[in-house]
C-alpha cells in the first residue's frame, strides 16, 4: 500500500511573470500584419532566422502550448475535425489545420488563438510530421514554403555530414527565401545580437537547472517547462535575461533556506518525465504527482533547448554553422530524437539527478519521442530504475484517462517503495 | 484458371517460407529492406537478395513490449516478428527515415536480432535545392561502401547497371500487366494483382521476370477467351488508393469484388507506386546518380517524401478518368501519419472534382470485417444510385 501523506505544491513567485510575457508575444504576432510586419509560421529549430530578419514568427509546438494554456485546444481540434481531420493525426497538426479552417471557413474558435495568415511557411524537418503540417497548410493557404531537412543522427560519426547538409540547406534555401519575402539581405548582425541575448539567458537557465540536483528540489520540471519561452520563441528579447536572473535568485534563496518545491518537507519520489510536457493537462498531472509526494525533475524535451550555451558563439565567423553545431557536432541536441542518443542522455540524467522512476508520456498522436518502450526496458535492465508508460495526448482531452494515469502512477510508486524496502 | 498466376500466389502464401527456401537453395544472403523507396538495385548488385519486409498475418503479442500499440500494423508486426525470432533467417536489414515509426527500428533490431548487417540510411526529403541531391548521392556512396564491406566485394558500375536494367525490366512488365488489367476488366482478381506485385518484393528479380514473361504471354494469348468468362463480375469500376508501405488484407479486396466493384487501377505501394518509374540510365550517367534521380522523382506522389507542391488528389483523379472509374476506395492504414495528414485534402479534393470516395481504415488486427463490408456496401449502393 502506497503511504499517503498531505503534500502541497509550493509555487515559485517568478514563474507567475511568464503569463503576461507570453501573452504579449502572441498579441504582437496577432497584430503584426496590421503593422505591416512580415510573419512566418515555423516548425523545427529555425525560427532564429526569420527573427534575424525582423519577422514575427509563430512556432508549431509553442502554438500548441499557447492554445492549450488558453483552454482553446479542444475547440480548435473540433474545428479541424469538422473540416475532415481524423483523430489519430498529430494533435499539433490538427491545431494548425483547425486554425486554418477557422480562418478559411469561419469555424468558430476563440479569437486569441487565431493567428494571421503568414507570408512564409518554414519547415524544419527534425520530426517528419513537422513537414506534413506545412504541406497541409500549403494545400489550404497556398503560401510559399521553404523547407530544411534536419535528420536526427543515430550515431556520433554521422554528425559531421548531417551538419554540412543542414548548413547548406539553410544557406542555399532558407536564407534566400527569407531575403525574397522580406526584400532585404539577411541580417547577420541581428542574428548575432539574438545569440548574445540567448547565450546569457541559456547560461542563466543552466545555472537554474543545476538546482534540480538538490534534495529536496526547490523547483519542478513544470516550473522549468513554463519558463521555456524566454529561451525558445521569445529568444533575443531583452526581457528574457532579467526573467532568468529573477528565477535564479529565487532558487538560490530557496536553496539557502532549504525551501522545497513541495511542502512540508520535499519530495518522496524524484521522477524523469519523457517527451512533450502535457500542455493542456499540466495542472492535473502535477496535482497527481504532488499527492504522492512525487516531483518531475528532468526530461529530454526541455533538455533540447540549448543545454550547452558554451557553444553559442555570437562572434563566430560562420554564424549559420555555429547554430547548426548546437544540434549536431557540438551540442548534439538532435540526437535525443533517436533512441540511441536518447538512451545515453537519459541514463546520464537518471544518475546525475538521482531519479527514482521514469514516466514516459506517450502521446497517442505523436511518435516524435522514439524508443520510449525500449528506453524503459533498458534503463530498468542497466540501472534498475523502473518506469511506466502513460498513454495520453499533449492536447486532445479525449485521449487522456485520469483513471489510467492514476493506476500507472500507483504501480510505479509501489515498485519504487518495494525496492527501497529490499 | 490462369496457370501463369500460380507461382506468384504461392510466393505470397507464406513469405517467410518463400524467402528462407530461396536462401537455402542458393546459399546467398537475404537483406530485409524497409519500404518504400530504398534503392534495392544496389543490394542486388552486391550479390544479395533484397526483400521488402512485410506484415505477418498473426496478431502482435510480445512486440508491444517494444513499440507502442498506436504504431502502424507494419512496424508493430515487424517488431513482433523480430523479437520472436521469426526473422532470424534474414541476414541484414536496411531501414531509412520513411516516418517517425521507422526511426526506432534500428535500435530494436540491434538489441534483439543482432543481424550481421544493419544500415540506417538518411535518405532525405525531396526538398528543392542542390544540397538535397548532393547529400543523397553522398549517402548512396556511403551505402554502397557499407555493402561492399559486408560482402567483401566491390560493386562495379557495370554490375550496378545490370541490376538496374533487370529491375527496370521488371517494372516495365508490371506496367504491361496493369495495362492488361485496365483493358480487360474482370479477368484478374484484385488479390491476384496484388500477389504479382508483392511477390516482386520477395523473390529474386531474375525469377520474377521469368514468371512475368510467361504470365503476360498467357494473358495475351488467352485474352479473348478470358474476357468471355470474366472472373470478377461487377457493374462498378473503382480505383484503390493509399495503403502505404504494406499490404491490406486480401479479404478486403475480395469483399470489394463480391459487392460488385471491379478494381480498374490502383496507386497502392504494393501496386502501381512500386513500379511507376524506371531508373533512367544513359551512356554517360553514373548508375548511382541515376538511382538518386529515381529517388528524387516527384511522381508518383508519396507523402513520405515531403513534396508540398505535387497534388496526390490530381493523380488519383487522373487515374479515375483514365480508367473510367465510378469511384475511389481509400485504404488508410491505421496509425499511418503521412497518409493521415494528407487524407482530408484528398477527400475534399475528390469531392470538389465530383469523384465519389470512401475511406476504409485498415488495421493489422481486423476488429470486424462486417463493419468494413457495411461501409463498402453502402458505398457501392450510393454509386449505383448515382448519389
Amino acid at each position: 500500500m502506497v503511504e499517503k501523506k498531505e503534500y502541497k505544491l509550493n509555487r515559485l513567485e517568478t514563474t507567475k511573470l511568464i503569463g503576461p510575457m507570453v501573452d504579449k508575444h502572441w498579441a504582437e504576432l496577432r497584430e503584426a500584419k496590421e503593422h505591416g510586419e512580415k510573419v512566418a509560421w515555423c516548425s523545427g529549430p529555425l525560427f532564429i532566422f526569420p527573427y534575424a530578419m525582423g519577422m514575427k514568427c509563430h512556432f508549431m509546438a509553442g502554438y500548441a502550448a499557447y492554445c492549450a494554456g488558453r483552454k482553446a485546444g479542444d475547440q480548435v481540434l473540433e474545428a479541424a475535425e469538422a473540416d475532415g481531420e481524423l483523430m489519430d493525426t498529430c494533435s499539433y497538426h490538427r491545431l494548425h489545420t483547425g486554425m486554418a479552417a477557422a480562418i478559411l471557413r469561419g469555424r468558430p474558435v476563440r479569437k486569441e488563438v487565431i493567428l494571421p495568415i503568414p507570408d512564409l511557411l518554414i519547415t524544419g524537418r527534425l520530426c517528419t510530421e513537422m513537414a506534413h503540417y506545412a504541406e497541409a497548410l500549403y494545400r489550404r493557404l497556398k503560401i510559399p514554403v521553404v523547407a530544411v531537412d534536419i535528420p536526427p543522427p543515430r550515431r556520433k560519426e554521422d554528425l559531421p555530414r548531417l551538419e554540412r547538409f543542414v548548413v547548406r540547406q539553410i544557406k542555399e534555401s532558407l536564407i534566400p527565401a527569407l531575403e525574397k519575402v522580406c526584400g532585404k539581405e539577411f541580417d547577420e548582425e541581428e542574428m548575432r545580437r539574438i545569440l548574445r541575448v540567448l547565450k546569457k539567458a541559456t547560461t542563466l537557465r543552466n545555472q537554474c537547472w543545476e538546482f534540480f540536483k538538490l534534495k529536496p528540489t526547490p523547483w519542478t520540471l513544470w516550473d522549468y517547462g513554463v519558463s521555456i519561452a524566454p529561451v525558445f520563441y521569445m529568444m533575443g528579447k531583452p526581457e528574457t535575461v532579467p526573467y532568468y536572473e529573477k528565477l535564479l535568485a529565487e532558487l538560490k534563496e530557496r536553496a539557502a533556506k532549504k525551501i522545497p518545491a513541495i511542502l512540508p518537507d520535499g519530495e518522496k519520489y524524484r521522477l524523469y518525465w519523457d517527451a512533450w510536457l502535457p500542455w493542456a493537462f499540466l495542472g492535473m498531472f502535477i496535482r497527481k504527482f504532488v499527492s504522492y509526494g512525487a516531483v518531475p525533475i528532468c526530461g529530454r524535451y526541455p533538455w533540447e533547448f540549448f543545454p550547452h550555451p558554451e557553444y553559442i558563439d555570437p562572434d563566430a565567423d560562420d554564424i549559420v554553422k555555429n547554430w547548426v553545431e548546437l544540434y549536431y557536432t557540438k551540442g548534439h541536441q538532435a540526437m535525443v530524437m533517436m533512441t540511441e542518443g536518447a538512451l545515453e542522455q537519459i541514463m546520464e540524467l537518471v544518475e546525475e539527478y538521482s531519479i527514482d522512476g521514469l514516466v514516459m508520456f506517450a502521446s497517442k498522436t505523436c511518435r516524435a519521442w522514439v524508443g520510449q518502450r525500449e528506453i524503459v526496458n533498458e534503463i530498468e535492465r542497466r540501472l534498475g530504475v523502473p518506469g511506466v508508460i502513460i498513454e495520453a495526448d499533449m492536447v486532445d482531452s479525449r485521449m487522456v484517462s485520469e483513471a489510467q494515469i492514476e493506476t500507472r502512477l500507483q504501480a510505479l510508486f509501489e515498485t519504487i517503495d518495494a525496492r527501497r524496502r529490499r | 484458371m490462369i496457370r501463369g498466376l500460380e507461382p506468384f500466389l504461392k510466393a505470397v502464401e507464406n513469405p517467410y517460407k518463400t524467402v528462407s527456401e530461396w536462401k537455402e537453395r542458393t546459399g546467398k544472403k537475404v537483406i530485409g529492406c524497409y519500404p518504400m523507396w530504398l534503392p534495392k538495385e544496389l543490394v542486388h548488385a552486391a550479390g544479395l537478395l533484397p526483400v521488402v519486409v512485410w506484415r505477418s498475418d498473426e496478431p502482435v503479442t510480445i512486440g508491444h513490449a517494444y513499440v507502442h500499440t498506436f504504431n502502424c500494423g507494419l512496424t508493430r508486426s515487424f517488431v513482433d516478428d523480430a523479437v520472436r525470432g521469426k526473422l532470424d533467417f534474414i541476414d541484414g536489414f536496411i531501414i531509412y527515415r520513411t516516418c517517425l515509426q521507422a526511426q526506432e527500428l534500428p535500435f530494436i533490431l540491434e538489441q534483439h536480432v543482432r543481424p550481421a548487417y544493419l544500415e540506417y540510411l538518411y535518405l532525405p526529403a525531396i526538398f528543392p535545392g542542390a544540397a538535397t541531391k548532393d547529400f543523397l548521392i553522398e549517402e548512396l556512396e556511403r551505402f554502397k561502401a557499407s555493402l561492399e564491406e559486408f560482402t567483401g566485394k566491390e560493386i562495379t558500375d557495370g554490375e550496378l547497371r545490370r541490376s538496374i536494367e533487370l529491375y527496370n525490366e521488371n517494372r516495365r512488365m508490371l506496367r504491361r500487366f496493369y495495362e492488361f488489367r485496365r483493358k480487360n476488366l474482370g479477368v484478374l482478381r484484385a488479390r491476384e494483382v496484388m500477389a504479382v506485385v508483392w511477390s516482386s518484393m520477395l523473390v529474386p528479380k531474375e525469377e520474377h521476370n521469368t514468371w512475368l514473361r510467361e504470365l503476360l504471354l498467357e494473358l495475351e494469348e488467352r485474352q479473348e477467351e478470358l474476357l468471355k468468362e470474366p472472373r470478377v463480375k461487377g457493374d462498378l469500376k473503382v480505383v484503390l488508393t493509399g495503403a502505404l508501405c504494406q499490404t491490406p488484407q486480401f479479404e478486403i479486396l475480395d469483399m470489394i469484388e463480391d459487392l460488385g466493384m471491379v478494381v480498374v487501377d490502383d496507386d497502392l505501394y504494393v501496386g502501381s507506386k512500386y513500379f511507376a518509374n524506371d531508373v533512367e540510365l544513359d551512356g554517360n550517367k553514373r548508375p548511382l546518380e541515376a538511382l538518386a534521380e529515381h529517388y528524387l522523382k516527384r511522381e508518383p506522389t508519396c507523402p513520405t517524401k515531403g513534396d508540398w507542391e505535387m497534388d496526390w488528389t490530381d493523380e488519383i483523379a487522373g487515374m479515375v478518368k483514365r480508367g473510367g472509374a465510378d469511384g475511389v476506395i481509400s485504404l488508410l492504414i491505421k496509425f499511418c501519419p503521412p497518409h493521415l495528414c494528407y487524407y482530408p485534402d484528398i477527400k475534399r479534393g475528390l469531392m470538389e472534382a465530383g469523384v465519389p470516395e470512401v475511406m476504409i481504415e485498415v488495421e493489422h488486427e481486423i476488429v470486424s470485417l462486417e463493419g468494413v463490408r457495411t461501409r463498402l456496401q453502402s458505398f457501392a449502393e450510393s454509386l449505383r444510385r448515382g448519389a
